[in-house]
């Protein structure tokens, strides 16, 4: 296949390595035998995401996020009629805070959200941070992350990671992380989180062959120190967990 | 009587805890249970020199300390570090009278970013150096505009700034303030015209978030920069500036007329002179007396370290797990050389204060710098290789130089029992000991 990948905001949104999420999705999807094109699209640019096969936005500061939803608000329309259609995306970190109702800063100035989804933002001056091993409805093997946010999110019901052993959510302590709306992926866990999580890589894969109406191969490539990586990180956060 | 009883607690539980080895923060700690405001109630030297930011803040403190030891002036400093407010009162009250009077021409403070308002709620700094302000520790501090927001109520209208005037983000602390002094780099021979680096910390401006364009760069998004929205820019007049620098020969020239010779031929290094030397001619040594003092200076605090193995020739570069910057500072410094080396990398534990698995700042080091002739082999070692090895994956480095050796003992004996190349550690100070256990160190 010949996929449209969409960067939106590549060096506004870029924090933690954000960008490993974009390289390892492409790596996997051209080894499959795709070609990838990636668009980069920055503040003032038009956005068409009709056409595209995945939209992504990395995760920024809470200053730059306002420049970014300040921005994209203009194709709110256009997203959201994407995101029903079952347009792949992915947004991590402040941006996934981008896809709600509305974002509340913490001197309480609101921004209003992309509403995609019925949820919404509220920051703060104290940031939740902790190592996260968790579980999601979409596999089986668990999932690990990082979490870094000053902010509350309330009403997603949706979540990504529907069940925390460690470390903070979206509202609270162990509790759910993250959002999902048909083929949009949303988590506020840091860095490069598909790199992190090689079996949510193979999800986000499988959800733009789906779009696209093609069949998945019964084999999708699997890498070795991917593995590993990953297989460090769960056995680590396992026995922390088990410490505590 | 509480602030006597907090003195006498203060100066026995430092001495006990010298006896015993123990860290310099406890005896502060329980000085201000017995009297919370005991920082208010003591005299203080004329003055009191704050240095923060994120990196370089050890280094520039020990240089300040030498220069102005050596201008005569007695300089009582935090030596070990501990930058919170009960690492600041230990030394503060261990070094005064039972009276409650500082015995020292200048107190020199370390002081941790994010602390540092909790710091000087009871006394304020004559001077504050801000080194910089960079991605640095994600899973302590956020990320650097946060920083910034936690540093800046302590930026007192009374306390006269010394800030560095290439990095846009530590500028910010002098838009509409006058009490500022400004140290920075003029284009010179390591100028570029576009950035270095994974990411752009400086594409958007810290002020407005338009677009921000460059004049030059000296390293990443450091260098002269201005915001054609908002007017933010490098200051047009730099008070301390260098003029000239040539790594390759070791030399930098600083405004009127100083040259001083680099022991190390880092621009890092550069960067920390400067700040001492501003801070240290704000504070009256003329600006001789501080080149004679900090030419060709050796840092005392081990960050570099030379060592052997086998029949290698090793260099220790200690760089700051999660942070990015320090990283490719050092993987620049491998990058200049010459001669055919082997550069390990190792990541054990992520940080020796506490726990985390997290690794995505791998991501934001510049790791394509390896890709040079002279580096003939990687090897990547540690609990965290494979995490290693898949960021290497994306980069240009030959697959074939590299190598995983999660097992740092082995890592070193292959290394001792093969070839005479030179060997260039990278790690933090979480794991460097892992690799010293196993070499013989060498006199820088």
């Amino acid at each position: 296949m010949e996929l449209r990948f969409l960067h939106l905001y590549p060096d506004l949104m870029n924090l933690y390595g954000s960008w490993g999420n974009l390289a390892i999705l492409r790596r996997h999807l051209e080894d499959m035998g795709n070609t990838v094109t990636v668009e980069e699209l920055r503040p003032g640019d038009a956005m068409d995401f009709s056409n595209a096969d995945f939209v992504f936005v990395g995760a920024g500061t809470e200053r730059s996020q306002k420049a970014a939803i300040e921005d994209l608000v203009r194709f709110g329309k256009e997203l959201r009629s994407a995101a029903d259609d079952g347009v792949a995306m992915l947004f991590c970190g402040t941006a996934m805070q981008m896809l709600g109702q509305s974002v509340t800063d913490a001197a309480g100035t609101y921004y209003m959200g992309l509403r995609v989804g019925a949820f919404s933002s509220q920051q703060g001056r104290k940031r939740f941070v902790g190592d996260v091993y968790g579980h999601t409805d979409l596999y089986e093997e668990p999932v690990v992350g990082f979490m870094n946010s000053c902010t509350l999110v309330s009403g997603i019901v949706t979540p990504l990671v529907t069940k925390l052993s460690l470390g903070y959510g979206n509202e609270k302590e162990q509790g759910p992380e993250g959002f999902r709306k048909n083929n949009v992926f949303a988590s506020e866990l840091t860095g490069p989180l598909l790199v992190k999580n090689p079996p949510l890589l193979r999800r986000v894969i499988s959800a733009i062959y789906d779009r696209r109406g093609e069949a998945l191969p019964e084999e999708l490539p699997i890498y070795r120190m991917e593995e590993e990586a990953y297989a460090t990180a769960c056995r680590e956060l396992l026995a922390r967990l088990e410490t505590e | 009587m509480k602030k006597l009883l907090a003195i006498l607690i203060c100066k026995a539980g430092r001495f006990v805890g010298k006896l015993v080895g123990r860290g310099s923060s406890l005896p502060g700690k329980y000085a201000l249970r017995i009297c919370p405001d005991i920082l208010r109630q003591v005299t203080l030297p004329p003055l009191v020199i704050a240095v923060t930011g994120s990196n370089g803040k050890t280094s520039t403190v020990e240089m300040i300390a030498a220069i102005l030891q050596a201008a005569g002036k007695t300089v009582v400093y935090n030596e070990e570090g501990s930058n919170q407010i009960e690492g600041v009162t230990t030394t503060v009250l261990t070094h005064c009278t039972l009276g409650g009077v500082m015995k020292a021409d200048v107190l020199l403070i370390e002081s941790d970013e994010r602390y540092a308002v909790h710091s000087f709620q009871f006394f304020h700094p004559t001077h504050f150096v801000v080194t910089n302000l960079y991605r640095d520790q994600l899973t302590r501090n956020g990320h650097p505009e946060w920083v910034f927001d936690a540093l800046s109520p302590a930026m007192f209208p009374d306390t006269r700034l010394i800030l560095n005037a290439d990095d846009p983000l530590s500028a910010c602390f002098g838009v509409n303030r006058d009490n500022v002094k400004w140290f920075g780099l003029e284009r010179c021979s390591i100028s570029t015209e576009t950035p270095s680096g994974v990411y752009h910390d400086g594409a958007y401006c810290p002020v407005c978030k338009s677009p921000m364009e460059y004049r030059y760069y000296h390293f990443n998004h450091i260098g002269s920069y201005f915001c054609p929205e908002c007017e933010f820019a490098r200051p047009f007049e730099i008070d301390y500036a260098a003029t000239e620098l040539d790594l390759d020969e070791g030399i930098l020239r600083i405004g009127e007329g100083l040259t001083v010779h680099l022991a190390f031929r880092s621009i890092y290094n550069v960067y920390n002179i400067l700040a001492a030397c501003a801070v240290c001619r704000e504070c009256g040594v003329p600006g001789a007396d501080i080149a004679k003092t900090i030419d060709n200076y050796i840092l005392k605090n081990g960050r570099m370290v030379r060592f052997l193995l086998g029949a290698h020739h090793g260099m220790l570069l200690t760089s700051k797990h999660e942070n990015s910057i320090a990283y490719d500072t050092n993987l620049r410094y491998i990058k200049a050389t010459e001669d055919p080396c082997t550069v390990v990398v190792i990541v054990d534990a992520v940080s020796r204060k506490y726990y985390t698995s997290e690794t995505s700042w791998l991501w934001d080091i510049d790791f394509d710098l390896l890709n040079c002739e002279q580096v003939e082999r990687v090897l990547l070692c540690g609990q965290y290789a494979s995490d290693l090895a898949v960021r290497l994956s994306f980069t240009d480095v030959p697959g074939e130089k590299v190598e995983l050796h999660p097992d740092i003992a082995e890592a070193c004996e292959a290394l001792k029992n093969n070839g005479a190349e030179d060997v260039y550690v990278l790690t933090c100070f979480s794991d460097r000991d892992k690799l010293l256990a196993h070499v013989e160190k060498e006199a820088v």
